[in-house]
């Protein structure tokens, strides 16, 4: 599933690990979300809109 | 698992070397005792049975990290990883099965599939870690 993850990141200067600590995940899922390749579940999903303050919609972006 | 390692990982590992550590001394006494001291009966099958106890902890290592890891990605690769090890295992069983009906190839030893299922488990690790990147 296509994302803003990056930008998002990027927009704020963090690093995959920052991004990755403040998710408490690891540095690899940080990888595989960007790529598209993994979607993340409900409760990850989640906790990614909530760290930038934006809806799960706004962040991922489904292509159907 | 050669990366940064989550406290789950460390945790798998803090287990699973132990016990194959115990693997190794309980199988050389049980061989040594086996050869030496010609136990009968129950203890026979107690000294016979006595290796196969840590490899069932490694068993069980495997399984705790898999309930204990709590990365979701990390735990989707391994799931994945397991399937193809579980997989693979149970192909090459299966051909030596029948090729050993013809008579084709000898009886190997049971205790061989748990090594087996490892290495094709570990195998498969990179190939679908990769897939995500």
């Amino acid at each position: 599933m296509k994302n803003r993850l990056k930008v998002l990141r990027a927009e704020r200067d963090w690093s995959q690990a920052d991004l990755a600590d403040r998710l408490e995940v690891s540095r690899q899922t940080i990888n595989a979300l960007e790529t598209g390749k993994y979607d993340p579940s409900l409760p990850l999903a989640f906790k990614i809109a909530r760290l930038f303050g934006q809806s799960i919609e706004t962040i991922f972006q489904d292509e159907a | 698992m050669g990366q940064a390692q989550t406290p789950a990982a460390r945790r798998y590992l803090a287990r699973f070397f132990p016990a194959m550590i115990a693997y190794v001394a309980v199988l050389f006494a049980s061989i040594w005792a086996l050869r030496h001291l010609d136990p009968q009966g129950p203890l026979l099958w107690l000294v016979a049975v006595a290796p196969a106890v840590p490899i069932m902890a490694a068993i069980a290592a495997m399984g705790l990290y898999m309930v204990e890891e709590t990365d979701e990605f990390l735990r989707a690769v391994l799931a994945q990883s397991m399937l193809w090890g579980i997989g693979i295992t149970m192909a090459l069983c299966t051909v030596w099965g029948f090729l050993e009906n013809a008579g084709l190839l000898p009886h190997p030893p049971l205790y061989l599939i748990f090594p087996l299922f490892c290495f094709s488990f570990g195998v498969a690790q990179p190939f679908i870690a990769r897939r995500y990147r």
